[in-house]
């Protein structure tokens, strides 16, 4: 039995790829096949020329920190261990932009701009999640 | 001859109204909507079978809001729907009003905004903590919860922390903000928070989601606001001084708030574009503005997207002492959703009509106000509207 209690992500349908890539610890994102655009989250439409031509790609996993938050205060009490956390918006270096939480660096320390890499947190035996850590 | 808006004062806002505001326990929110459109029907000296048309928002989970107020009020209508662009809605339903009427489809409708915030945030220990007044279905289910990422605060924290790395803006200067809308509050007896608070409280705060504290965050209320649109013409028939509607405009960076810029150069800047080109007037010409202040770092940034400073430089302009009553840009003179209550940007609606019929004491009175700045920000932070009232006379 899984003792897991904070949130598992509850897939759309245009997003189960992304999960099923995490889970292999490579992370996947949609690419126009037409415009070579990459974007986040998913869709079955690119959103800069409307191609349905979309094939699931892996990225470098590499980016940089474009904003982030501190969490202090405990809104979910499966999180009370965790806190103070970071919640950041990464900018992948192919472009989209994706939020996951900061590890491996002490909110005093985390800016704007840091270069990161993804890791993998296996929560479950079926669920990864890709988190970032400072490069 | 110079060009003239179709719109710009051809309506007026001539009757407003609030409910009790802060706590109202036991008092659902389509009740605190009514209680502020009956004070609104009372301020205007109509009669409420006048009342053709109801543009008017509560909690999203309420199903076409607009028909159970109706009901309520005991009305049909020609024009009646409820928008669904959040924060951003109060100023959209003013400008449905008005082209509702200019092209024959009302003649004069009712707008307003209730909620009951505080109440069912307040239910239990773990509603308060909670703190979530969506409905469950709008919640997020991936992408964000997996991650600990809940609430508004944590959202506008990244404006907030992407803004002080760009422009070394700082939480001093969010403090100015807080402290003065609070000063604010203090003189409108009908305010939720009664404490003074200074800038050394602020800096003690109890964070939240970094960099916000509580004091940066807006009020959980139960409240309502409600306006009388009509003609200009009309209104002047009427037992209130005319308000005039001189301008509004919209704007929605619906690519994302993550996306582009829209965190720091929010869709204030093309919604005040619009709304100046409308009313014929500049920032220059603004006696006073009511920002949309669900939270403190929101302010700042809206006032650069209107123009009042440059981008960047809302930090100084901020701690100047601007937004103080006798300020350069007295701002929520009625202490704001930080201090007086949060109804989702209505009360800004009537907080800058007030200003413009000059009825309130020296105390709460800007000076010589002649036209007045309201903002609506919401949706999922991407929308945006701007109102310009003036002053008729």
């Amino acid at each position: 039995m899984s003792t897991y209690t904070k949130p598992i992500p509850r897939p759309a349908p245009e997003s189960l790829p992304y999960w099923q890539a995490a889970q292999e610890h490579i992370l996947k994102v949609p690419k126009c096949d037409d415009c070579a655009h990459y974007w986040f989250p998913p869709s079955l439409s690119c959103p800069e020329c409307l191609s349905t031509k979309v094939t699931w790609t892996e990225v470098s996993g590499r980016g940089k920190i474009f904003s982030f938050v501190v969490y202090d205060r405990v809104y979910r009490p499966a999180f009370e261990a965790d806190v103070p956390y970071i919640v950041g918006l990464i900018e992948l270096d192919e472009g989209p932009r994706i939020l996951s939480n900061v590890i491996g660096i002490t909110p005093e320390d985390v800016r704007c701009e840091m270069a990161v890499h993804v890791v993998f947190d296996d929560i479950t035996d079926e669920v990864s999640l890709p988190k970032f850590t400072p490069i | 001859m110079t060009y003239q808006h179709e719109l710009r004062d051809f309506c007026a806002i001539a009757g407003i109204g609030n409910s009790r505001l802060g706590k109202v326990p036991d008092v659902s929110s389509l009740d605190l909507i009514v209680e502020a459109m009956r004070n609104a029907i009372d301020d205007a000296g109509i009669d409420v079978k006048e009342i053709d048309g109801i543009v008017c928002r509560g909690p999203d989970e309420l199903y076409s809001q607009h028909q159970l107020v109706g009901e309520r009020l005991g009305i049909n209508a020609r024009f009646s729907t409820t928008p669904t662009n959040g924060g951003a809605s109060q100023i959209l339903s003013i400008a449905l009003a008005v082209m509702a009427i200019k092209h024959g489809l009302a003649k004069t409708v009712i707008c307003g905004y209730g909620r009951d915030a505080w109440s069912r945030t307040h239910k239990s220990e773990a509603a308060r903590v909670r703190n979530e007044t969506r409905p469950d279905s709008q919640l997020a289910k991936e992408f964000g919860p997996e991650y600990g990422y809940f609430g508004a605060a944590a959202t506008h924290a990244f404006g907030a922390t992407r803004h002080m790395h760009l422009y070394g803006t700082t939480k001093d200067h969010f403090g100015h903000i807080a402290v003065d809308f609070r000063t604010h509050a203090l003189r409108n007896p009908q305010a939720q928070m009664k404490k003074p608070l200074t800038l050394e409280d602020y800096h003690a705060q109890k964070s939240i989601v970094r960099p916000f504290g509580m004091f940066d965050c807006s009020l959980r209320s139960d409240a309502a606001g409600a306006v009388i649109v009509t003609t200009l013409e009309r209104a002047r028939d009427l037992k209130q001084p005319a308000v005039r509607i001189k301008g509004f405009g919209t704007f929605n960076n619906l690519r994302g708030w993550f996306a582009d810029n829209n965190m720091v150069e929010t869709a204030a800047k093309k919604a005040g574009e619009a709304a100046y080109a409308m009313a014929g007037v500049g920032p220059r010409d603004i006696s006073t503005a009511q920002i949309y202040d669900c939270f403190t770092y929101m302010v700042l940034t809206q006032l650069e997207d209107y123009g009042f400073c440059k981008k960047g430089e809302g930090g100084d302009f901020v701690s100047s002492g601007a937004l103080r009553l006798d300020g350069l840009l007295p701002t929520n003179t009625s202490g704001g959703q930080l201090s007086e209550a949060h109804a989702e940007g209505m009360l800004q609606i009537v907080e800058g009509a007030r200003q413009m019929r000059h009825t309130y004491p020296p105390e709460r009175q800007v000076k010589h106000a002649h036209t007045a700045l309201i903002s609506g920000h919401g949706g999922n932070q991407v929308c945006h509207s701007t109102l310009i009232l003036g002053r008729d006379s």
